[in-house]
């Protein structure tokens, strides 16, 4: 049985160690915000934070994640109103949506280190693969949610 | 009609059908008889719309919804009619059902663009069905006749005393008010106020906290893990059932592939890893290779027997007036879908039913699907329709669907089957590979007076047998029929490609592929002629009215008139498909080598303008255009599936670039709309013209005329993970 800390709450998961965290997020512990897409880290929809670094949980195994503080989509704010959500809904940024959770984790790393980040900034902080298309709104999003951080 | 409906039609051969007979089907509103009182108690009123007693109204989508938006543009629709305050309004996806099939295309599925087109009048009518039966049941509880009532965001007022009474508090009754055949369309003379507004969408902000369900994301209570791996030889067979790998609970044998189920998804894949297949290669695997399937359709280009799609005014004599002829050959590349969510399904089959939650564009085919291999009737399978993470064309198919319905049939229990990324890009149904010869003739005053256009690629209804002997597959000529430039004596043919590689509809289709085409040509003969590209296009679309706007409109947005800076090129294209225009231009600069990177190209700005007729929600429209420009330029700057043997060459994002932040261009989408128009569709106009209006931008920029995709030497930042 292997011990977890996800989103402030203690976890049990009864797996083999090799385990990548992505798969017990979704499969053992129900959290299916985090999403399965490519597998070998190239598409960001799977991004988690690890003690707050933004890392691929694809690859990352369930037994280097034990004894961290690990923080999925589903816990990025306990009621949805993170800066960069509500910029998201009001840019309508997601069209099929999948890569969204991976994208908004890697924004609000990246909000969080820097609160008013360039474009340069954001296109080196953002890497995650939208196949909908949806960067140019990702980008106004973030902008937007940096305005609404500069107001809070 | 009932023909339209049978499996063995294509999606785009009905849909042609079906819009080819007027009035379409019938939308049937009724609920179900039996439980229309249990469901009327609930505060369903008609199979679109329910009431809650605290006036929250939910408006069903019949469509399913894989980005486009229809999950709440179609409820925006009925929402017009119903009368009621947006803010109010939840949308829910409907299961497979025969209210909720498409009056157009006669299926309940998502493809063509046909959505919007589809579902528009069905869409007016629920509301407006829904809207007297509540009126009705309102006016008997104020006491007073329909005529004296009014309806404004879901409130009924008597309009003698002023009396109210809100939608939720008569919704039971109103269930039960006999269903009007010819409803009353409010806004066929009081004009629209929700339609062409952008409402935001209702799907949104479960998209950006993780509680959107996808069909990847099911959990079915005591459901078990499945995985695939197909013959790695494309069109090759199992030869024996292979033995379970350690960790599996079973293993399913499929025609060409292998199932294992597991107890969660990880150990299937692990377990897949560890099967030992003997696999029987097909005897056309070797020639499913790129070098032979190339020079094949270089033979057929010269040799084949073509087969005419298009006559236009006399081709023979438009040759003989030719005093100069350009010979242009384009070739272009298999593609994968490669929806960001990986084929999936979850199926819970039983001896008496079949229930299924699939990520699906066709909801009323898998119904057929597990009909077939259930042997159930249709009545005793339910279809839940999940969102999908990405649909693109492939989650029409029925490959997948049929894998977790046998799988799960084998196990007695329910069972999510997912494909591994690998598989999903090793098997897919390709958009086909192209080669295509305009050869266009201008005679001596310059004038283009004769247009020729032979395609050779593989035909995706020919594959499917939903193609006539002998006759021309209109997907591989759609784009390259019915050209809207004034060249008057044309003649389009296709000769169909022998290869065997599996190939579908990919966004746009044969649009994606003779677009390119016929607007690198066109721009060819511009420069030829030393005639400035817009200006040539307009000269032979004399009278197109909206073409003409569109065109001028994209030359506002994009400044095409000034002169760009040195070292930065714009490019020009036009296509209409789908029932829309569209007309893009992409500007791009010249980036000179350094140190440590080779010289490149940077997309600075893509204009766009669709007039797509009536624009139900102009913001989602701009969306979809701003989308399917990432997804043509992804493509035609770097996408291909080559084969060796039958064997693809890709298996992951990793060798399928698509545009990044850092890459991605900024896009402006102006969205024209027409009244009294057609409507047209959406999803996929947008995607033909940006691999042109990127090749003609390139040969603007560096002379260079770019005639195969991908232009993969030009742009060499490509994209990968973030680094």
């Amino acid at each position: 049985m292997i011990s977890l800390t996800i989103n402030g709450k203690s976890y049990a998961a009864d797996v083999t160690a090799d385990t990548p965290l992505l798969w017990v997020l979704r499969d053992t512990l129900g959290l299916t915000g985090t999403k399965y897409g490519c597998g070998i880290e190239v598409c960001g929809a799977c991004t988690v934070w690890i003690d707050g670094s933004a890392e691929k949980s694809c690859d990352v195994s369930v037994s280097e994640a034990v004894g961290r503080q690990i923080t999925t989509i589903e816990g990025l704010s306990p009621t949805g109103t993170h800066a960069a959500q509500l910029a998201w809904i009001a840019e309508q940024v997601p069209q099929c949506g999948y890569c969204q959770s991976g994208m908004l984790m890697a924004t609000a790393k990246l909000l969080r280190e820097n609160s008013n980040p360039s474009d340069a900034a954001i296109d080196s902080a953002i890497g995650n693969l939208c196949a909908c298309g949806t960067y140019p709104r990702v980008r106004a999003a973030i902008h937007r949610a940096a305005a609404l951080l500069a107001k809070r | 009609m009932n023909e339209i409906s049978t499996p063995e039609l294509s999606r785009r051969s009905f849909i042609k059908v079906a819009a080819a007979s007027s009035g379409g089907l019938m939308l049937t509103v009724m609920l179900p008889l039996g439980g229309r009182a249990a469901l009327a108690a609930a505060g369903t009123v008609t199979a679109y719309v329910s009431i809650a007693s605290d006036e929250t109204v939910t408006i069903m989508a019949p469509a399913p919804e894989m980005g486009q938006g229809t999950m709440s543009t179609l409820p925006q629709i009925v929402a017009e009619e119903l009368c009621v305050d947006w803010s109010k309004v939840k949308v829910a996806q409907a299961p497979a059902g025969a209210s909720y099939v498409n009056t157009v295309t006669g299926s309940q599925l998502v493809g063509g663009s046909m959505s919007v087109r589809g579902y528009f009048q069905g869409m007016l009518k629920a509301g407006a069905t829904a809207r007297q039966m509540l009126v009705s049941a309102a006016a008997t509880q104020l006491g007073t006749s329909i005529a004296n009532c009014t309806v404004a965001n879901g409130i009924v007022t008597n309009t003698l005393n002023g009396a109210t009474v809100t939608y939720g508090a008569v919704a039971a009754a109103a269930a039960l008010v006999p269903v009007p055949s010819d409803p009353v369309i409010l806004s066929s003379t009081r004009g629209y106020k929700l339609v062409g507004t952008s409402a935001p969408r209702k799907d949104i902000p479960s998209k950006t906290n993780g509680s959107a369900i996808f069909g990847i994301d099911v959990r079915v209570p005591g459901m078990l893990y499945a995985a695939v791996k197909h013959s790695p030889v494309l069109g090759g067979t199992l030869a024996s059932t292979p033995a379970k790998p350690s960790g599996a609970i079973a293993v399913v044998p499929f025609k060409n592939a292998v199932g294992v189920v597991a107890k969660d998804t990880w150990t299937a894949f692990k377990a897949l890893n560890q099967l030992s297949v003997s696999w029987t290669r097909p005897a056309t695997a070797a020639a499913m290779t790129d070098a032979t399937i190339l020079a094949t359709a270089n033979t057929l280009m010269t040799s084949g027997t073509p087969r005419v799609a298009e006559t236009v005014g006399s081709p023979t004599a438009g040759l003989a007036a030719s005093a100069t002829l350009l010979n242009m050959t384009y070739t272009l590349p298999y593609l994968a879908h490669a929806c960001l969510e990986p084929l999936n399904c979850t199926v819970s089959v039983t001896p008496t039913s079949c229930e299924i939650w699939a990520p699906t564009q066709a909801p009323g085919m898998c119904v057929q699907t597990a009909a077939t291999i259930t042997g159930l009737p249709a009545s005793a399978i339910k279809v839940n329709t999940v969102h999908m993470g990405g649909g693109l064309g492939r989650k029409f198919e029925q490959d997948y669907i049929a894998q977790a319905v046998t799988i799960s049939k084998a196990m007695g229990k329910p069972v999510k089957l997912t494909w591994p990324r690998s598989e999903d890009f090793r098997n897919d149904q390709y958009r086909p590979m192209a080669v295509t010869k305009i050869t266009a003739g201008l005679d001596t005053y310059g004038n283009p007076v004769y247009w020729s256009n032979r395609i050779v690629s593989q035909s995706i209804l020919g594959q499917r047998g939903w193609l006539p002997s002998g006759a021309v597959d209109s997907q591989a000529v759609d784009g390259a029929v019915g050209m809207p430039y004034a060249i008057n004596n044309r003649l389009v043919e296709w000769v169909p490609h022998t290869a065997t590689v599996p190939v579908g509809f990919w966004r746009s289709v044969g649009h994606s592929i003779n677009a390119f085409a016929v607007e690198s040509a066109i721009d060819e003969i511009a420069t030829k002629l030393g005639v400035n590209p817009l200006a040539f296009r307009r000269r032979l679309m004399v009278g197109n009215t909206r073409g003409l706007a569109v065109l001028d409109r994209v030359a506002a947005l994009s400044n095409w008139a000034t002169t760009p800076a040195a070292g930065i090129a714009r490019g020009l294209a036009y296509h209409e498909s789908f029932g829309s225009i569209v007309a893009q231009v992409v500007e791009i600069q010249r980036v000179a080598a350094t140190a440590t990177t080779a010289a490149t190209v940077k997309l600075l700005r893509v204009s766009a303008v669709i007039d797509c007729g009536l624009a139900v929600n102009p913001d989602n429209v701009a969306a979809q255009i701003q989308g399917a420009v990432m997804q043509g330029l992804s493509a035609a700057l770097w996408d291909k599936i080559g084969f060796n043997s039958g064997v693809p060459n890709v298996s992951n994002f990793n060798a399928y670039p698509s545009l990044r932040m850092r890459q991605a261009p900024r896009i402006d989408v102006a969205v024209i709309s027409t009244p009294g128009a057609a409507i047209g569709g959406v999803g996929e106009p947008g995607v033909p013209p940006a691999a042109p209006a990127l090749a003609n931008a390139y040969a603007a920029l560096t002379g260079i005329r770019l005639r195969s995709l991908p232009m993969s030497s030009i742009m060499t930042n490509m994209g990968g993970g973030d680094d």
